[in-house]
């Protein structure tokens, strides 16, 4: 067989080719014992089992775009860019490579999209992700591994917690597979765990959420979609969007792309950005998959938002119920407003808020003030719209504008997007989340 | 990038050693242990209701290897020590604090929580001098003062004493400690309610802080500082930086830094293990700590002394992943870690294949198995502190540039949990 080139076990895609797809469904288990073999412990062989992930993420580095800051700046743009018209900030970060062949997949180290693809899980429905560590391009004395840490997963075995110390972390070239089985629906987020304070700094965090198993009732709400099992409809939404939190402090990018040490005592962001955008860029259209070669293909009309492929754009009908998920891998808190609306907030840390005897403890407002490594679930209901001509346009923004800078009028460089409100029935209904 | 990193595993090993000696050590009876005790984890009362406290002057080790000057309290005759003692009594205890000062400035206690605090038997508060506010409460004055508080311990709950003369510098110097008040229902309960119970065998206290290495110099030379330099470049955890949070208490080679925070668990059980955790999170800090405990979530109980609990007693606690400890905030949790897959090796193999060792790096404290209570083969070379196959998850502040220590990565506010298999490690 073909030796594997980037692992000395046997991967999926080597499986795959191996096995054939008619026999995933049949001998696949027996075959990949067999295959295995020789890779494996003699203890570890009555245990393998067949690993077919639900998603594949690759962790590497890359390149973003952050608009200029209104003072000039040694850090930013950083003049290593490899297209300064294009890209101005290095990152560290993970792609979703699932459904890539090997061609594919190689050819996205140093194409790091940041902030990292959202994705959910189905309550007690086991989710498997791979991660593969292609490698940091820009850095070659750099050896790291990766992880995924899945943030607030409930009763965790360190083996799939991905925090290094007390578990396994994913060499360079390597591939490791983690295994989740999902018993509590709500908002979560994920990051890499090693060198963390520099990881996530340098990108690596993204939303991950797990849908309720009331999922489906539409007695209790009409979409049938549910933050949690709440036996009664309250919340039940229309649409949902998430609003992942982090930050950029520029001089700590530079000093990775030019084998610095930051001191990160004296961290202070330059950008805090949704879902690794920054104000209007937040409104821009989500990116377009991929291309021939696994590559990102940009958000029509904004070739700079490659690697930024999540839009913050909240577009919905009057009268709908919109699910809000935020969660924050800043280091700083951020104080999210939605002027004129109010946000019915109904779980945190993907704790449905009803204490423990069930009382109601959900609570109204317009402000939520969000630490790092927290998440916040808040329903709202759209507003009647207006009739004048378009949708009605509402702003939500980090109320700490102090925290992100950019040139241009205000709301430029902000932690800010738009929620657009249009007349009933205008939408149709939405399939994915962010759309 | 792994800067420091011979520095950080030296140490690391080391303490992994002294926590795995620790553990396998029967526990002490917590509830009503004394200062100085031989109990190697958990919180280390001191039994009151009656306290002496002397401010001293002493040494604090970092853990990029600096050694900070700071000021501290004392219980009794005790040397310096970084935080205070914890303070225990329990609910309608008339508590006696006497504040025996030998620094050279004044300085007085405030008990944030508590009313009627009397000062020298007279009501305490601000003291004015000429229209111009110079203390929150009444100093014991400098070079040998003396100044004697009480108030009854009215309500249960975990809180704060800390200084009020020159607070912006005599807190970030270390005059501040823990108070906890045991509920009328017992010491195995937080409050007064059934559902607060928690196994006194472990009750565990995280009293988070920072230090600015520039104010302890400048008040180590004898010269003013201005608090609108301040700037922490170091984040504690019972007085400590990680590593040396999950060293015992009274670790030898931390004599003013008594306190340790590694937290010990097994696997909740319905009948063999059934009481979680307690774990009381306060903070002296400037801004909110975000405290992330991995493995699962912490049920938030109270709040600064307060029960979460409707005006009919409905039970208001709830779960959390990150806990944003603020400045002055006490935060009363129960945990525990459930094993709802069961995952071992000969009837429930994890349904991954375990990949070939070398195409992992192997963290130090991980056991080379993803099941509890048992070890897998570790590279030859690889460090390995595990003892018998038991889990750890890490507790850590998550702005994560706080579990730093001015450069040296991986340090500062963050310990562990251990969680052993039931009974222990053979």
């Amino acid at each position: 067989m073909k030796k594997p080139t980037f692992s000395g076990r046997i991967s999926r895609r080597d499986f795959l080719k191996l096995a054939g797809a008619g026999l995933l469904a049949s001998g696949g288990v027996s075959l990949m014992n067999r295959l295995v073999s020789g890779f494996l412990l003699p203890e570890s062989i009555a245990l393998a089992q067949a690993a077919i992930p639900d998603k594949v993420f690759a962790g590497t580095d890359g390149w973003i775009y952050l608009p200029p800051l209104p003072t000039p700046s040694p850090f930013h743009p950083d003049d290593l860019s490899p297209d300064p018209a294009l890209f101005t900030t290095y990152v560290f970060g993970f792609r979703d490579v699932t459904g890539q062949d090997e061609t594919q997949i190689l050819n996205q180290k140093m194409k790091a999209q940041h902030s990292a693809p959202m994705f959910w899980l189905q309550e007690g429905v086991e989710f498997k992700l791979q991660l593969r560590n292609l490698g940091l391009q820009m850095r070659p004395d750099l050896t790291d591994a990766h992880t995924v840490h899945f943030h607030g997963f409930k009763n965790a075995i360190p083996f799939f917690d991905g925090e290094p110390s007390s578990s396994v972390s994913v060499p360079m070239n390597r591939s490791f597979t983690y295994v989740y089985r999902p018993h509590d629906p709500g908002t979560y987020m994920f990051h890499c765990h090693v060198e963390d304070v520099e990881h996530v700094q340098m990108g690596m965090t993204g939303l991950v959420f797990v849908r309720p198993a009331q999922d489906g009732n539409t007695g209790l709400y009409p979409s049938g979609k549910f933050v949690f099992n709440d036996g009664d409809g309250s919340t039940g939404f229309d649409r949902e969007f998430g609003m992942h939190l982090s930050e950029m402090w520029v001089d700590s990018h530079w000093a990775d792309s030019h084998i610095q040490l930051p001191e990160w005592s004296d961290y202070k962001p330059d950008f805090s950005m949704i879902n690794g955008r920054v104000y209007p860029d937040t409104i821009a259209p989500n990116g377009q998959g991929y291309d021939a070669n696994g590559d990102l293909i940009a958000p029509a009309g904004h070739p700079r938002l490659q690697y930024q492929p999540i839009s913050s754009l909240v577009e919905c009908n009057a009268g709908e119920r919109v699910l809000l998920r935020f969660t924050n891998l800043g280091f700083m808190q951020a104080s999210m407003t939605l002027d004129g609306i109010q946000l019915h907030v109904v779980g945190k840390d993907a704790t449905f808020l009803r204490g423990n005897d069930g009382t109601d403890i959900s609570y109204l407002t317009n402000t939520i003030t969000i630490g790092a490594g927290e998440s916040f679930d808040a329903i709202f209901t759209a507003p009647p719209h207006s009739g004048g001509v378009g949708p009605d346009t509402y702003l939500l923004y980090n109320r700490n504008f102090v925290r992100s800078h950019s040139v241009g009028g205000f709301g430029d460089g902000k932690q800010m997007t738009e929620v657009r409100v249009h007349p009933s029935g205008t939408l149709p209904a939405q399939t994915e989340p962010n759309t | 990038m792994h800067k420091h990193s011979l520095l950080k595993s030296q140490k690391l090993a080391v303490l992994l050693m002294l926590a795995l000696l620790m553990a396998i050590m029967p526990f002490g009876n917590q509830s009503v242990a004394i200062a100085q005790g031989p109990q190697s984890d958990g919180m280390v009362c001191t039994s009151g209701p009656n306290f002496n406290l002397t401010s001293h002057t002493g040494y604090v080790g970092t853990p990029d290897g600096n050694v900070v000057y700071m000021w501290g309290l004392s219980s009794g005759a005790d040397p310096f020590q970084y935080p205070g003692p914890v303070l225990c009594v329990t609910e309608g205890d008339t508590v006696t604090v006497i504040l025996h000062n030998t620094l050279n400035r004044d300085i007085s206690l405030i008990f944030p929580g508590q009313e009627n605090v009397l000062a020298d038997g007279q009501p305490d508060g601000p003291v004015f001098s000429a229209g111009n506010l110079v203390s929150l409460a009444k100093a014991a004055p400098a070079n040998g003062g003396s100044v004697t508080y009480s108030f009854v311990a009215s309500r249960p709950g975990t809180f704060l004493y800390q200084s009020g003369t020159d607070p912006a510098i005599q807190v970030p110097m270390g005059l501040f400690g823990a108070i906890v008040v045991r509920p009328a229902m017992g010491p195995s309960f937080m409050y007064n309610r059934a559902d607060t119970a928690f196994d006194p065998n472990r009750e565990y206290i995280s009293l988070l802080s920072e230090i600015d290495p520039i104010l302890s110099q400048r008040m180590e030379s004898g010269l003013p500082f201005n608090s609108r330099n301040y700037h922490p470049r170091y984040w504690m955890i019972n007085g400590r930086g990680f590593p040396d949070t999950i060293a015992p208490n009274h670790a030898s080679w931390l004599p003013g830094q008594p306190y340790g925070s590694l937290t010990l668990l097994e696997p909740w059980e319905a009948t063999l293990n059934p009481l979680p955790a307690a774990i009381r999170y306060l903070s002296v800090g400037s801004i909110d700590y975000p405290f992330h405990p991995h493995g699962n979530n912490v049920r938030i109980v109270g709040r600064d002394g307060m029960p979460l609990e409707g005006a009919a007693l409905e039970n208001l606690a709830y779960d959390k992943y990150s806990i944003p400890v603020g400045p002055g905030q006490t935060w009363d949790s129960l945990f525990s870690w459930h094993d709802p897959e069961a995952y071992n090796s000969t009837a429930n193999p994890v349904p991954v294949t375990f990949p070939n060792i070398f195409d992992m790096f192997f963290g130090p404290m991980f056991s080379g198995s993803p099941y509890l209570g048992e070890q897998g083969t570790i590279p030859v070379g690889t460090t390995s502190q595990n003892q018998c196959g038991e889990f750890y998850h890490i507790a850590h502040n998550h702005a994560l540039y706080q579990i730093t220590s001015w450069g040296v990565v991986m340090t500062g506010m963050a310990t562990y949990t251990r969680i052993d298999p039931a009974g222990g490690c053979p």
